[in-house]
């Protein structure tokens, strides 16, 4: 034990020391601006190979999605693929023409669909007609995925965007030489995203929502725990309800972009083989086009304090899964290393106490694990605990297992040399990171955003080590409690018929 | 902001919209060289080639042994046996240390030790930081040479490859991939057969033993590492490090040839619990060496490559009914690999989904790509060409691997240069060639009832795929004489206690109605049900159950399911279930040795087990003071999940026309309550007709 011990403290501070290095590194190759518009841009110079990465962060996401428009800022960055009024089409003077006439024959439609029963059948007929022939009509002057297509065309890799509830993203890597592409296309497409094949679209993430929760047992008992989790903070739905999918409108996702797609809530990082004077040359001459926007209205629904245990089911066939979660605060809250330092005692590597126990020693679970913060951080949150049940063990046993090991942690302070091992691999983590293009200026970026400062991305490991085995005992007593808590779990459908008696 | 102010912003604003260039008027400087690093290759005296890159970026070491070995070599008895070995390698520990105390010495040190097995090679990773690299490499050194296969380790695995069988039915995508695979290999040879409960059950430490030392020996391993330090230094240390292993074994015999004969048609399984089909369309594929790899990886980026293919724009943009589609050219070092396309749509568009794909298969052997995808293919591989080499590790890992299979060391620039030649005359050539339509493997995963049209009007015959997890063979009682003679015995006994045989021999029907509560999952919920039987096979029930009634019918080979939902034909599951319900008919189960097909065997002291010539079984307990049957046991078949063991408890034996019948059931399953049943009414011989039991409700 005492050996073990030492041999941490050497690493803690060998790793410390490396840490500190990299920050001193980093600062010499990291140079920040801010255009006059308020975008925000990080630049990281790193040339091991002649590559570079963008990532682009929008600090909104699924939270900002208006009522009854789920799914709406999800919607919009499907709208990347579709290129700008000079990519992807061939004739954007008519095609806007059509892409106008579309939206007043859907308000039409929408009209109409208002009356509820006394809606006129006939009259909706001819109008989905109409709006069908307006679409097909717009079509013709489509290219289809052009804006893609240059991107793959040029040698860029992982082209993609993602939409969590906190933020949107967009990211690839490029050949450096290509770089002023990435800067022409993508500060079109911000400036002035086109609505082309937008109700297409909608459909093709219809089944992203299909393949995603629906057709999936794990999405479903995740998005029930999120629902019953937040009875008000938008938190309780990321990939948006399938009703209100399906009326999304063109229009709603051009309000969303005017609200939220202003400079100052966008922030660049950009990380490779490239000159920060050269960058910022790009970024002024293609993002500074780009008219400054008011701040965008936060976010005023707050979830109102968790009075009891919350406890929900999902049917399926599937073998089941148990979901575990518990209110935490948000990410800058001065618990909030104290909840990453919990979450990997409990999960991290074969050395954390829900694999230990559950998957080891009881063999009653095929894996467990924990997440510090479910769906994100920058609201009040969850602090997620997960079980898969091996066959033939029942989910209340390994509800069972889960609380045994919490209330341990709530009894006695965790061992020295667990909290060590912890926080040496929160440590080795970041620096096996470093040596990513496309990571590192993710990173940067979300640590910009989300603590004010890309160096938080350094200096938030002292955060960690300041965590003490009374911080993680507090803590656990604080917030792990059962009023606290959600638990979903599967269970078998309705007792089948053909099983009965004979 | 003055109106003023914003009108200058406004125009300024449009008069820089038109400053910046369009695409086609980008230049672009040439890319920079890349560097590729230099990676140093030595042979150590026992045979093991090493691999050696310096990289200083950071101050971390890692390295990876790969072995000639793959799960292509399992015993067909034994399946899973090189994925089990691979695992319990690394957790099974060594002579000196168990694989937790591995565990906790490797994450104080934030380092790692991996190991698996996967289709044609084995590996056993490390990776750590620079000042523990002695005792992280002694510790994978003793790992990889001479692993202790703890018991309780590979018990473990078990347990958890256990769960993964029971598992395996949950995720629609996941079955299509598996079942896809499966059908195109052939599900008799290495390539497509997969493990189950029965493989695990014979599998032993010995056998683990056994097969590390058949693969990991020196000369049959290729060792790579990178990192922190110095090649000249870290060749030294491998040197000494392994000095001491000098195993010899023949060398490894090649890999299995892939024996695959083409298997058309549509595969369709079933599952009730999804709103999309999970779809793999495809046939074999081909090897990275064939001279048209490159041409025939040109095809299928522009078949479905990317965000630009041809299937992305008309499934996904055009038609709206996929989120994921895509297409791949199947090739593998040493083996054929699959050609596949893969996606999921709603389950209404799921027919016209596959058509519009097939349609763009034939659409490429029909006529050239134009300029303009050929372009586009071509770049997208050669602009990103660099990707390659954007992390020294690639260039190492991309190196063992030409070694391993036996491919030039160029093998990757022979690429680039083939891709940059491709011709579109070239593409329509190898659609024609290697694209075969009438061999495509059609797997489909969904609910068929929500199809908008039946996937029969494809036009191909439709097979449907059993997904019932086979359950481990039970230990079959010896079947010989005198166990024969036992059984006979106690089950005359069994005859004799409710009333004898030739009472039994009497009834030709039976009426039974009965009240049913549920226990464990749903707990108290009621239905009310009535049984009919007609001998010998003929079965009816009818369930009153919350959420509505419920019917079912058979003749022992055919039927019929009625729910609120409609009336289907008796899914091939449940015709199983209904086989077992058959042979647990009472009176007839009790006269099953004069029954034809049935076998009664002693299992143990006072339990016979009863066996029908289609495979179903139950025991029977029977009570030592009374002779009558106390339990009936059997195994309870299930579309996912584990098997399970059902019992039931017979009590409340009543005199009923003539014999002795019980009225209360308690029914447990995995030793969990499942269901109480207390019987109403039980009538003998009411005359009923199959022609009444048969009539829907």
């Amino acid at each position: 034990m005492r050996r073990i011990l030492r041999r941490s403290l050497v690493f803690v501070l060998a790793a410390g020391a490396c840490l500190a290095q990299s920050l001193a590194e980093f600062e010499k190759r990291v140079s920040e601006f801010t255009l006059e518009n308020g975008m925000h841009f990080i630049v990281l110079k790193r040339d091991p190979a002649p590559v570079v990465s963008f990532f682009a962060y929008v600090d909104a996401g699924a939270v900002n999605d208006p009522r009854g428009k789920t799914g709406l800022a999800h919607m919009f960055e499907h709208m990347v693929g579709k290129g700008t009024t000079r990519v992807g089409t061939t004739d954007y003077a008519q095609e806007k023409q059509v892409l106008e006439e579309i939206e007043r024959i859907y308000d039409e439609i929408d009209n109409e669909r208002r009356k509820g029963s006394r809606a006129d059948r006939a009259r909706l007929d001819e109008l989905e007609a109409r709006l069908r022939a307006a679409i097909e009509k717009a079509n013709q002057f489509v290219k289809p995925n052009e804006f893609v297509r240059l991107f793959e065309a040029n040698g860029a890799v992982g082209f993609n965007a993602g939409t969590g509830s906190d933020y949107t993203v967009y990211f690839c890597s490029m050949p450096a030489n290509r770089l002023e592409l990435w800067f022409l296309l993508m500060s079109e497409w911000l400036r002035q995203p086109v609505y082309r094949e937008f109700y297409k679209e909608r459909d093709v993430v219809r089944e992203e929502r299909r393949m995603r929760v629906e057709s999936s047992p794990q999405g479903k008992l995740q998005e029930v725990l999120m629902a019953t989790a937040f009875l008000a903070h938008p938190y309780r739905i990321l990939v948006g309800w399938a009703s209100d999918i399906d009326n999304l409108r063109a229009r709603d996702a051009a309000e969303f972009h005017r609200t939220y797609y202003v400079p100052s809530n966008i922030t660049i990082a950009i990380a490779g083989d490239v000159e920060a004077n050269e960058i910022r040359l790009l970024a002024e001459r293609y993002f500074g086009r780009i008219p400054p926007g008011p701040e965008p209205p936060r976010v005023i629904t707050e979830e109102p304090p968790q009075e009891g245990e919350r406890r929900v089911t999902v049917e399926t066939p599937a073998q089941p899964i148990l979901l575990v979660a518990y209110k935490r605060p948000d990410q800058r809250h001065a618990d909030d290393p104290v909840f990453d330092v919990l979450a990997s005692l409990l999960a991290s590597g074969r050395t954390g106490l829900l694999y230990r126990e559950l998957v080891r020693d009881k063999r009653i679970a095929l894996a467990a694990g924990a997440v510090p913060a479910v769906p994100a951080a920058k609201f009040p949150s969850l602090f997620l605990i997960y079980s898969v049940p091996n066959a033939g063990h029942t989910i209340e046993e390994n509800e069972k297992a889960v609380y045994e090991i919490l209330e341990r942690l709530q009894r006695e302070p965790v061992e020295e040399a667990a909290l060590a091992r912890v926080k040496t691999k929160i440590r080795a983590d970041l620096i096996r990171q470093l040596a990513s293009n496309a990571g590192l200026a993710r990173q940067l970026a979300f640590y910009h955003v989300n603590y004010g400062n890309w160096r938080t991305l350094f200096t938030g490991i002292e955060e960690i080590e300041k965590v003490t085995a009374g911080d993680v005992q507090r803590v656990a007593r604080q917030y792990l409690r059962p009023s606290k808590r959600t638990v979903a779990y599967h269970v078998r459908p309705e007792a089948n018929p053909e099983e009965g008696r004979r | 902001m003055t109106r003023r102010l914003a009108l200058a912003l406004l125009l300024a604003a449009l008069a820089a919209a038109q400053d910046v260039p369009a695409v086609e008027e980008l230049k672009f400087p040439p890319l920079k060289q890349v560097q590729i690093p230099k990676v140093e290759t030595f042979t150590l005296p026992n045979g093991m080639r090493l691999y050696l890159l310096e990289n200083r970026e950071l101050p971390l070491i890692g390295g990876f042994a790969l072995v000639r070995t793959g799960n292509l070599f399992d015993p067909p008895e034994k399946i899973g046996l090189a994925s089990l070995t691979g695992d319990v390698l690394r957790t099974g520990g060594t002579a000196e240390k168990t694989g937790d105390e591995i565990d906790e010495l490797l994450e104080n040190l934030a380092a790692s030790i991996e190991s698996g097995i996967g289709e044609t090679s084995g590996t056993v990773s490390f990776n750590c930081l620079r000042q523990d690299v002695d005792e992280v490499l002694a510790v994978f050194k003793a790992l990889l040479t001479a692993p202790a296969f703890r018991q309780e380790k590979l018990d473990l695995a078990k347990t958890q490859y256990r769960s993964m069988i029971a598992r395996r039915n949950d995720d629609a995508g996941a079955i299509a991939s598996r079942e896809f695979s499966q059908i195109i290999y052939g599900r008799d040879n290495p390539y497509g057969w997969r493990m189950e409960y029965e493989h695990l059950d014979r599998i032993s430490r010995d056998d683990l033993m056994a097969f590390h030392k058949r693969y990991f020996f020196p000369a049959n391993i290729l060792l790579a590492v990178q990192g922190d330090f110095s090649a000249a230094e870290m060749r030294a240390k491998l040197e000494k490090l392994f000095a001491d292993w000098q195993v010899k074994q023949p060398p490894v015999p090649p890999f299995p040839e892939v024996k695959a004969r083409p298997a058309p048609g549509i595969y369709l399984a079933e599952k009730e619990d999804v709103n999309q089909t999970f779809f793999r369309i495809g046939h074999l594929g081909g090897l990275l060496r064939d001279p048209d790899f490159p041409a025939l990886e040109v095809m299928a980026d522009i078949l479905g490559g990317g965000f630009s293919s041809r299937l992305f724009a008309r499934v996904r943009t055009q038609l709206g009914y996929a989120y994921s589609v895509g297409a791949s050219w199947g090739a593998n070092y040493n083996h054929p690999g699959v050609f596949r396309i893969a996606g999921s749509t709603k389950s209404e568009s799921t027919t016209e989904t596959i058509r519009a794909i097939l349609e763009e298969v034939e659409r490429l052997r029909n006529s050239e790509v134009t300029d303009e995808e050929l372009k586009t293919a071509q770049d997208t591989v050669l602009n990103s060409f660099v990707f390659n080499f954007d992390q020294p590790s690639k260039t190492l890992n991309r190196l063992v691997l030409y070694d391993y299979h036996g491919y030039p060391k160029d093998f990757i620039f022979r690429y680039q240069k083939a891709v940059a030649a491709v011709s579109k005359q070239d593409i329509l050539r190898v659609a024609r060639k290697y694209l075969r339509p009438q061999d495509l493997t059609i797997v489909a995963v969904g609910k068929p009832s929500d199809f908008g049209t039946p996937l029969a009007e494809l036009g191909l015959p439709v097979h449907k795929i059993d997904l019932t997890i086979p359950e481990p063979k039970r230990q079959a009682a010896r079947a010989d004489a005198g166990n024969l003679a036992k059984g006979k015995e106690l089950l005359a006994r069994a005859q004799q206690a409710v009333g004898g045989a030739e009472r039994l021999a009497g009834v030709k029907d039976i009426l039974m109605t009965s009240e049913i509560v549920l226990q464990g999952m749903g707990a108290g919920m009621r239905a009310s049900q009535t049984s009919r039987w007609l001998a010998p096979s003929v079965i009816r029930q009818d369930q009153q159950l919350p959420f509505g009634a419920v019917s079912s019918y058979s003749d022992g080979q055919t039927g019929w399911l009625a729910t609120p939902q409609g009336v289907q034909p008796m899914p091939a599951p449940v015709m199983r279930q209904v086989r077992g319900a058959l042979l647990r008919i009472l009176p007839s189960l009790l006269l099953s040795d004069r029954l034809p097909g049935r076998q009664v065997n002693l299992i143990e002291e006072g339990v016979i087990e009863v066996q029908d010539s289609s495979g179903e079984s139950v025991r029977l307990r029977l009570d030592p003071e009374t002779g009558l049957p106390a339990a009936l046991i059997y195994p309870s078949i299930q579309m996912s999940g584990p098997p399970s063991t059902t019992e039931e408890i017979l009590e409340d034996w009543r005199e009923t026309g003539g014999l002795k019948m019980p009225y209360k059931i308690t029914i447990r399953r995995d030793g969990a309550p499942y269901a109480e049943v207390t019987v109403r009414e039980i009538r003998f011989n009411t005359g009923l007709t199959e022609e009444e039991l048969s009539s829907k409700p």
